[in-house]
């Protein structure tokens, strides 16, 4: 096997460097962050980090944090159902989700439902926008989402719990402990959301019926710094969660939908001289079952198990030279009541180069070949530069190839998966521009994506559903960032703007594709005096096609939450929000509206 | 490039652009009053949308609506229409998503009731004995809750229950008795129940071949066609053509060739009319089965004949397409020359030709 000559060969070279003379001096990030290329590998594209005074501020979900403060547009199929981003116009499953570094899209669909990860469990989530599949391999095409923990080694000892409760019995608690005494660093966590979802439909006399759904989560990061140059750390992750799927207007449901997702990661860190070495071992598994009547035993299911291991050496050739080098090898096993039991093996590499040429100008590239025997790989490939035109203007280009491989449930459903399939693979470019000027922040990116050999089910002879590589897309749009943050005495303003106009054809129909709205607006302003925080949010996605003949349309709508905060013994925050202040009746996928006004409390101690 | 225009509207529309929720709809129009000498075309929607609707046109061609229950009524119809049966003056719209029947007048389309209650994925209808009987499949994934619903045609109540084998789908009235296919649900059937109207039981069972999808009774014979189990299942059975003699002669069976899975059986005329796929094949009374179709659909790009009828000396194809596109009917004469086209509502499942 090749994959395994590679491996064999990275880990040769790692030994080598070992004996180079250590230098002991790293930044803090390579310590702290698992996903080191998000950092050093992204100056040529749009990066959104999102802390944890956001993340807070906003509901659990990754759904609602994304969707009001980003320009990802999601189809979410009623609250807290399957949800699924359109980012610059592309599929869910040309959105990846990065977890500490790993993609962790589902094997069998190809996405990551947005509703089953809990934004609490993490300490920054980032949106990388535009091709990344060079770094992170399939899915990166409309952009990266990445779940990060960092990990701190400072002598410390921090607890955090929050607990929130509003209408429909909607209930939030998460406990978290952060610790380190130097040289051991334990961060864990645990999150419980339940809700019993059974808001009335406004305007009429129905309630939404059998929405009611839980997850739970436990998360854990701990490390030991064996020395200076060696660090051993371990992630781990469980999530769990039961959903009723509710109906829609016309059609109650029955049905219920369980999710067990774990991620195991192993990965020791190396800091000799100018490399850094990550070896990283990681297992991850998801796990559904669904339930057509919740009520009765019977259940379809679905499971796959990945292996993961990486080799990940960095190198400074010069103080303005980087060169990083991945090794990677992934072992999938998918199986369950619809698919055929299959075993998939990629194995890949990725060289990255980066070249600050002077204080104002640097370019990088990344080059990824993926092997495998299931299909045929394209080389993927990023080039981009940043180039800071003035103190308050900064220029960045950036363009790409990428993929989306085809998924377990492409490739082997039983009677309609097709193993014949390619990835659908892009080119895309994309120009940003950065205006920064006193306290503003202003920035606005081009994009232009050709989506080639794009995967289509659709009805063969006999009826039967497969999937094919028959479809192309043509995306193109704007996207534009506001931060506006002022502080005068106790007083601080702070102004969020997103906005995207998104064309996505289907070239073949000459039509927008379904669910992907031409405008999408957000913004949110707070305001805090001293302990206390006033703030505002404000959505609008515009109107959206529900056939692909555009033929029928869903309405677009505006919805805005309000809420106060106030903190006391400087260690306790209450807050009290109402959401869909102005109780807009309105629907993000057709027949299942949403919950009018409604209200939550929530309350946050650290000690 | 459109770089720079898209680079003004983002500049501009991002910090000034107000949420202008236009109501562009369309004008809406106005319920024609009548909807007999005409037919009407079933639009199945998408499951769980809740987009099922009724398209009208007229026997003479000249009229034709979409969407006629939500433009006679104030509500919409609901989720995944997959019957009408007419009796008297009502028509019954069975909603397989929503679990529910649409009651409305046949002629003005205006809503009568709604029952919802007593149904468990219902899918087909027929009437004997003043009664409704509604085939229900129970929960697809389980084989031992399937049933035939009685209907009280005056209280809209389910009034009995009559379990039967799984998948029961088609269903046809004959001299006071009800055949039901049993197609399969989830699962693959392989015979017909009989039932008598008057005790509401299964009196007799009559073995078929593999997915018994269509079934017609002429002249005191029941004819049966099977589709036979797809190559996918990796259990592959041939599709049959059954001709069962109700008083007790000879029955007969034709076996089609390896590979042709045949559906949607119509008897018009002394002709049988089936279609493989694409292919609309006849075939005489007593003939053996025509090698060769009477005509293709391929040439209007359908895929696979979603809804067939024959009627009047036409015939009547609908085209799915995507499924989320409105879909297509077609009207070919007799001898498969294209006569008419529409273009109707989401996923056309079925003609219903309302005299």
């Amino acid at each position: 096997m090749t994959f395994k000559k590679l491996f064999l060969v990275s880990i040769f070279f790692a030994c080598q460097f070992a004996l180079a003379q250590n230098d002991s001096i790293r930044t803090l990030e390579v310590v702290e962050i698992s996903d080191l290329q998000l950092k050093n590998y992204s100056n040529s594209q749009s990066v959104q980090k999102l802390n944890d005074s956001i993340i807070n501020k906003n509901q659990s979900s990754l759904t609602s944090l994304l969707n009001y403060n980003t320009v990802i547009y999601f189809k979410e199929n009623g609250l807290g159902m399957v949800s699924s981003p359109s980012f610059r116009g592309t599929t869910a499953q040309q959105t990846a989700v990065i977890w500490n570094g790993i993609n962790i899209n589902s094997q069998l669909n190809g996405q990551t439902d947005f509703n089953t990860l809990t934004t609490r469990n993490f300490d920054n989530i980032t949106v990388r926008a535009g091709g990344g599949s060079s770094i992170y391999g399939s899915s990166a095409i409309g952009g990266s989402i990445h779940l990060n923990n960092n990990l701190s080694f400072r002598n410390h000892f921090d607890n955090e719990l929050r607990l929130n409760y509003g209408s429909f019995n909607t209930f939030g608690g998460n406990y978290k402990v952060d610790v380190s005494d130097g040289k051991f660093a334990v961060q864990a966590s645990i999150s419980r959301n339940s809700s019993d979802n059974d808001y009335e439909y406004l305007d009429t006399d129905r309630k939404n019926e059998n929405g009611q759904f839980y997850n739970t989560s436990v998360n854990v990061v701990a490390g030991y710094k064996l020395n200076d140059s060696n660090i051993f750390k371990i992630y781990s992750q469980v999530f769990d969660s039961e959903r009723h799927f509710s109906g829609t207007i016309n059609a109650v449901s029955k049905s219920k939908y369980q999710d067990v997702n774990t991620r195991n990661m192993l990965e020791w860190i190396g800091l000799y001289s100018k490399f850094t070495s990550k070896l990283k071992v990681a297992f991850i598994s998801e796990n559904y079952k669904y339930f057509e009547n919740a009520q009765a035993d019977f259940f379809t299911h679905g499971k796959a198990e990945t292996a993961i291991a990486k080799y990940d050496l960095a190198f400074d050739l010069t103080e303005n030279i980087s060169i990083n080098s991945i090794f990677e090898y992934n072992q999938t096993k998918g199986f369950g009541s619809d698919i055929q039991e299959t075993t998939r093996e990629i194995g890949a590499g990725t060289l990255l180069f980066k070249h600050s040429v002077s204080d104002k100008f640097l370019y990088e590239v990344s080059v990824r070949k993926e092997l495998t025997n299931t299909y045929e790989s394209p080389v993927l490939f990023s080039l981009g530069t940043n180039y800071k035109v003035a103190s308050f203007y900064t220029v960045k280009i950036n363009a790409s190839r990428n993929f989306r491989i085809p998924t377990f449930n492409d490739l082997y459903w039983q009677g309609s998966g097709n193993a014949d399939l390619n990835p659908e693979s892009s080119y895309q470019a994309e120009i940003g521009n950065e205006f920064r000027y006193k306290e503003l922040t202003f920035s606005a990116t081009g994009y232009y994506i050709k989506i080639d050999d794009m995967l289509r089910w659709s009805p063969g002879t006999g009826g039967i559903w497969t999937p094919n590589n028959v479809a192309k897309v043509e995306t193109y749009g704007a996207e534009g960032y506001l931060n506006w943050n002022k502080n005068f005495g106790k007083n601080t303003i702070d102004f969020n703007a997103s906005y995207a106009y998104t064309i996505s054809k289907d070239e073949k129909l000459d039509k927008q594709l379904i669910y992907v709205p031409y405008h999408k607006l957000t913004s949110s302003a707070s305001y805090s005096f001293g302990n206390f925080t006033a703030y505002y949010q404000y959505l609008f996605n515009g109107e959206v096609f529900t056939s692909s003949d555009n033929a029928y349309t869903l309405d677009g709508y505006s919805v805005s939450n309000i809420g106060v905060n106030y903190t006391f013994f400087k260690t306790a925050n209450l807050g009290f929000e109402v959401l869909n202040l102005w109780n807009e009746n309105y629907q993000i996928t057709l027949n299942r509206p949403l919950p009018g006004r409604n209200y939550s409390v929530n309350l946050t101690f650290n000690f | 490039m459109k770089f720079s225009k898209l680079f003004l509207v983002a500049l501009t529309g991002a910090v000034f652009f107000v949420s202008c929720n236009s109501d562009d709809d369309k004008a809406p129009q106005l319920p024609l009053g009548a909807y007999d000498n005409g037919f009407l075309v079933l639009n199945q929607g998408n499951f769980l949308a809740g987009n099922s609707e009724v398209t009208y046109i007229s026997n003479d061609f000249a009229t034709q609506q979409n969407e006629i229950f939500s433009t006679v009524n104030p509500t919409t119809l609901g989720d995944t229409g997959q019957d009408i049966g007419f009796n008297d003056e009502k028509a019954f719209i069975v909603l397989n998503g929503s679990n529910s029947i649409q009651v409305v007048n046949r002629y003005t389309f205006e809503m009568l009731a709604t029952i919802t209650t007593g149904l468990s994925n219902p899918r087909y209808i027929a009437f004997a004995n003043g009664k409704g009987y509604v085939t229900n499949w129970g929960d697809g994934g389980v084989a031992t809750d399937d049933y035939v619903a009685v209907l009280d045609l005056t209280s809209y109540a389910v009034t009995a229950t009559i379990p039967v084998v799984e998948g029961p789908e088609r269903i046809i009235e004959e001299d006071n008795k009800l055949y039901v296919a049993h197609q399969g649900g989830y699962g693959y059937g392989n015979s017909v129940s009989v039932i008598s109207a008057s005790s509401n039981t299964v009196t007799s069972t009559i073995a078929v071949g593999d997915v018994p999808n269509s079934l017609e009774i002429e002249n005191g014979v029941l004819y049966v066609l099977c589709a036979g189990k797809a190559s996918w299942t990796n259990d592959e059975t041939p599709g049959a053509l059954h001709q069962i003699n109700l008083n007790g002669n000879q029955n007969t069976s034709y076996a089609f060739p390896a590979g042709q899975h045949p559906s949607n059986l119509v008897i018009e005329d002394n002709k049988m009319y089936y279609t493989v796929d694409s292919d609309i094949f006849v075939k005489t009374t007593n003939a053996t089965l025509p090698t060769q179709p009477l005509f293709s659909t391929t040439s209007q790009g359908v895929y696979g004949v979603y809804s067939f009828a024959v009627e009047n000396d036409k015939i009547f194809v609908g085209d799915a397409g995507d499924y989320s596109s409105n879909g297509k009917v077609y009207i070919y004469s007799l001898t498969g020359s294209l006569e008419k086209e529409y273009t109707v509502g989401v996923t056309p499942a079925g003609f219903y030709f309302n005299e």
